[in-house]
């Protein structure tokens, strides 16, 4: 039995999770999709993924207190990709003191995003 | 009843004046009723729309998702393409369905780079969405117009360059803020061109908006500042500035120099600050030479121009000015004497009594 490997995705634009759980899926992961960090970090303790995939701004929860969460309080060492805008640079690198494993500016590219995870779920 | 009567009777009896009174509150009492229902109708009508718009939403966003996927390797459209296609063309001849199906190719257009970025470009082109766009540039209301202009920016349409340059001088600053941000997106420095022509006044506002747009292109070198220099719009002349400032428009310095005369004393101010920030040495020899017919302000920006660029030959001038009766101009040349000369400027300090001088001194030796 193939052992399919779960991804939370975080992102408050419904129509680019939507999109990107589309692309996965086809690639063969399970995708559960959160619309803020809140929900993102009750998908990623209920159901322990492989990856995380989060967008930095989002309502309620931000991006960074999902990598915040999961790195200090839940102790995961599950490889963070996190998703920035531009001009978002020094985020991005508070992304990564904080524990972020990865990061991919938007406008994103579905095709790069499948190399990237692939790579790191190796 | 009896209670009716009694009341009617009441006001029969009354003095106009309580009559008058009486009405007023039946009046008030009315409008706040009908203002009542209206805002209950209106609340109803809005929650309806915005359902019915999410509705709407949910079912472009599958039809995009679809589309997005369902092509074929030969690049041509395949039947399910097609479906979605003529089912969003049907729904476009709607306004409010045209608009959900705009906002949600953006929403994801700007999200999103790649092959899929360059369907979405194909689908706003197959479903004749940019038809709608392209006939708004032609409305009476400005408002629609500068819709128009965003949309084609937000989609990079670029083929309507001719039509859209034409609202160059539109009366409405909003039509021309959206020209010069889609020639600016679009076209990169080269879609600066428009200040060659330009008319109207460029706020500050779409200046700092235009570099915003400018500093996310590589291909900074391109463009030439001169014209725009020598421009009759003084608002065009600070841009050129800013510009000059931000690219460091080294080669524009004959030109830069002879603005030293512009009839702005605003641009001369601004042109003294950029030609610090250049290192332009020939301006200072030129400001120098001409200081005392200089306004007070260009008096002080260019000893903050000086301040950038110390050189030990200023000292005969800087001492002419250790005493002057501008604060700002007495610190400033006192700081660059201090730079130059400590030596000089240990001499001098004994030879000030007034109590700005001696404290610019105390600072000075403090800092």
């Amino acid at each position: 039995m193939v052992d399919i490997k779960k991804i939370v995705i975080a992102e408050d634009n419904s129509l680019l999770s939507s999109l990107l759980k589309f692309r996965l899926e086809k690639e063969g992961y399970k995708l559960l999709v959160a619309e803020n960090g809140k929900d993102a970090i009750e998908l990623i303790e209920q159901h322990q993924p492989e990856l995380i995939l989060t967008d930095i701004m989002m309502p309620f929860v931000s991006g960074l207190e999902v990598i915040s969460h999961v790195r200090n309080k839940l102790n995961m060492l599950t490889p963070i990709i996190v998703f920035s805008a531009a001009g978002q640079e020094e985020i991005v690198l508070k992304a990564f003191n904080l524990g972020g494993t990865d990061f991919m500016s938007k406008p994103i590219s579905p095709n790069e995003l499948v190399i990237r995870i692939k790579r790191l779920l190796r | 009843m009896n209670n009716n009567q009694y009341f009617f009777e009441y006001l029969q009896n009354s003095p106009p004046i309580i009559e008058l009174v009486w009405f007023m509150i039946g009046v008030s009492l009315l409008s706040i009723l009908i203002l009542i229902i209206y805002l209950k109708y209106l609340r109803t009508h809005l929650r309806s729309n915005e359902k019915i718009r999410e509705t709407y939403q949910m079912k472009y966003e599958l039809h995009l998702i679809t589309y997005l996927y369902s092509g074929n390797e030969e690049e041509t459209i395949s039947p399910e393409q097609q479906t979605i296609i003529d089912e969003l063309k049907k729904d476009l001849s709607d306004s409010f369905k045209r608009s959900i199906v705009v906002a949600t190719l953006l929403k994801l257009k700007n999200e999103i780079s790649g092959e899929l970025d360059e369907s979405i470009q194909k689908l706003y082109y197959q479903t004749g969405l940019i038809n709608f766009s392209i006939s708004k540039l032609r409305s009476r209301k400005w408002y629609v117009v500068a819709k128009g202009v965003r949309e084609l920016t937000q989609f990079h349409i670029k083929e309507v360059h001719d039509e859209v340059i034409t609202l160059i001088n539109h009366p409405k600053n909003e039509v021309r803020k959206e020209m010069q941000l889609y020639l600016v997106n679009l076209f990169s420095f080269k879609g600066l061109d428009f200040l060659d022509v330009l008319q109207t006044p460029l706020s500050e506002w779409d200046q700092i908006q235009l570099l915003e747009v400018l500093q996310r292109f590589d291909d900074q070198q391109v463009f030439d500042i001169k014209p725009w220099l020598k421009s009759s719009n003084d608002s065009v002349v600070t841009f050129a500035l800013k510009l000059a400032d931000i690219y460091i428009q080294f080669q524009a310095k004959e030109d830069l120099i002879e603005l030293l005369d512009h009839k702005s004393e605003k641009i001369r101010i601004e042109l003294i600050n950029v030609l610090g920030n250049l290192n332009i040495i020939e301006a200072k020899t030129i400001l120098k030479n001409h200081f005392i017919e200089r306004s007070q302000q260009e008096q002080i920006a260019f000893f903050k121009m000086m301040e950038k660029m110390p050189e030990s030959d200023d000292e005969s001038f800087l001492l002419e000015y250790i005493h002057h009766e501008n604060f700002e101009i007495k610190l400033s040349a006192l700081k660059i004497l201090k730079m130059i000369n400590s030596n000089t400027f240990n001499i001098q300090k004994h030879k000030g009594t007034e109590p700005d001088f001696v404290k610019i001194v105390e600072y000075l030796e403090n800092n």
